[in-house]
């Protein structure tokens, strides 16, 4: 069985799955997409993959995965034999799948931000600036409450895929124009991300050499 | 601008980690605090001299600050003392950042704002830092409501600074006049036992509060209002 990852070096989500691959130690063949210019991920050869037309894509054999969320799901079932990327307990599960889900729908306006300005994907440059700062005040009222009980990950006393999913699109903002300074426990949470072993940057993520 | 000249928190201590730093603005001003390994704070302009980068995008290395961009270094008191693109350089005394007086009082860190008028350092009371508030709401507006008791019953200790009883707890704010239409308020618990966890949920309901309530009829009088604690 060899892991397929059908992949955009700029593209957050599918910086998500490397992160992922990356923290688990996962060995898999990296498919760079022509994303710009090209939409090569528009390409008949990649909707046959992915009618969704969007990335990332894995394929392991004779399965193809589409959507991040549903990818890092599948990975830590397969790769985590601990359990720590998505716990079986069904409430810290429930509670990894709650942030996943954010991640998916309500951090959705902050890629699309971060494209706009980037790629000049077009968009409502004020109302996806807007949603994502309401976004990210959920993530630092949640993170600022779970410093004061003790904790410091999103859900439980070690990171899991809520991390993972939830850290590219605060990392990047500034791509986007938002700065961290209304963020004192994201900027504290952000650091903890990169102490986990394995952690890795993208372009717009500084190394902290 | 209502404020004046005075002493202004910026951020909660114990948030800012010894080797880290984060951006905050002052009346619009781009500020960086940082703390260096041996765990003294600092209050600088937010730019590097090379090329403009904000400092708080670096990192702390030591008792130094690196800027992100060139990697040039600055030393506690702003000298810039390492280029590496010219590692063997005598860096000129020229290349400075401009610093600011700060001191950290009652679990905050605080900058003095326009030179000696400020006068004296906030006192240093007994207080647990819970978290800070940042508002979409202008400084002078989250003042009034405050004094008004529009957003609940709060004592005015200083044009910029407010007490208030929770449940059996004394709370401490103050605020920081972040930006012309934005606005930060630090809290810290000063007596009682309340979970900080419960005051930071009482925090989320103000800042709704403190957001929506409507300005119209406010007292004239507290939009003089003059400088912080
Ligand atoms: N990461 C390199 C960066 C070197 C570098 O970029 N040098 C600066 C001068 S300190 C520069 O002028 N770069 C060219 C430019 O920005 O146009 C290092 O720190 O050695
Ligand atoms: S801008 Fe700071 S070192 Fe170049």
């Amino acid at each position: 069985m060899s892991l397929v990852l059908h992949d955009y070096e700029l593209d957050s989500d599918s910086y998500k799955v490397r992160l992922l691959l990356s923290a688990l130690g996962l060995p898999y063949a990296k498919v760079a997409v022509n994303v710009h210019p090209g939409h090569e991920q528009r390409s008949p050869a990649y909707l046959r993959l992915n009618p969704l037309g969007n990335l990332p894509i894995l394929v392991d054999g004779e399965t193809t995965l589409r959507d991040s969320g549903a990818i890092l799901c599948y990975l830590a079932r397969l790769h985590d034999r601990e359990g720590q990327w998505l716990p079986a307990n069904p409430v810290p599960f429930g509670e990894v799948m709650m942030w996943l889900f954010f991640a998916g729908a309500d951090l959705a306006p902050a890629t699309l931000a971060r494209l706009h300005h980037m790629l000049e994907v077009p968009a409502d440059a004020d109302a996806v600036g807007a949603a994502s700062r309401r976004a990210f005040r959920i993530m630092d009222d949640h993170m600022t409450k779970r410093e004061l009980e003790g904790f410091a990950w999103f859900v439980g006393d070690q990171a899991t895929l809520a991390d993972i999913a939830l850290f590219p699109a605060i990392a990047l903002s500034r791509d986007f124009g938002i700065d961290h300074d209304e963020y004192p426990a994201l900027r504290r949470w952000m650091r903890r991300v990169r102490t986990i072993p394995g952690f890795i940057t993208m372009p717009g993520i500084p190394d902290y050499h | 601008m209502g404020f004046a000249a005075g002493w202004y928190a910026l951020a909660l201590g114990d948030g800012l980690e010894p080797g880290t730093s984060a951006g905050t603005q002052l009346f619009d001003k781009e500020l960086v605090v940082w703390r260096d390994a041996s765990g003294a704070s600092h209050v600088w302009e937010d730019r590097c001299p090379h090329r403009g980068m904000r400092l708080s995008f670096g990192f702390v290395r030591g008792n130094h600050i690196a800027c992100l961009y060139h990697g040039w270094q600055y030393d506690e008191a702003g000298q810039c003392r390492h280029i590496p693109a010219h590692p063997t350089l005598e860096v000129p005394e020229t290349i400075k950042v401009p610093t600011y007086a700060s001191v950290e009082a009652a679990g905050m860190i605080w900058v003095r704002w326009d030179g000696e008028a400020a006068g004296q350092p906030p006192a240093d009371i007994a207080a647990v830092p819970v978290r800070s508030l940042y508002l979409d709401r202008e400084p002078e507006t989250v003042a009034q409501l405050l004094a008004a008791g529009r957003a609940g019953s709060f004592e005015t200790l200083s044009p910029g600074s407010f007490a208030t009883a929770l449940e059996g707890a004394d709370l401490f704010l103050a605020l920081q006049p972040y930006a012309a239409e934005r606005t930060a308020l630090h809290i810290a618990r000063t007596g009682g036992d309340l979970p900080l966890k419960d005051i930071a949920m009482w925090a989320e309901e103000l800042r709704a509060s403190l957001e929506a309530l409507p300005a119209a009829g406010l007292a004239p009088a507290a939009r003089q209002a003059g400088a912080a604690a």
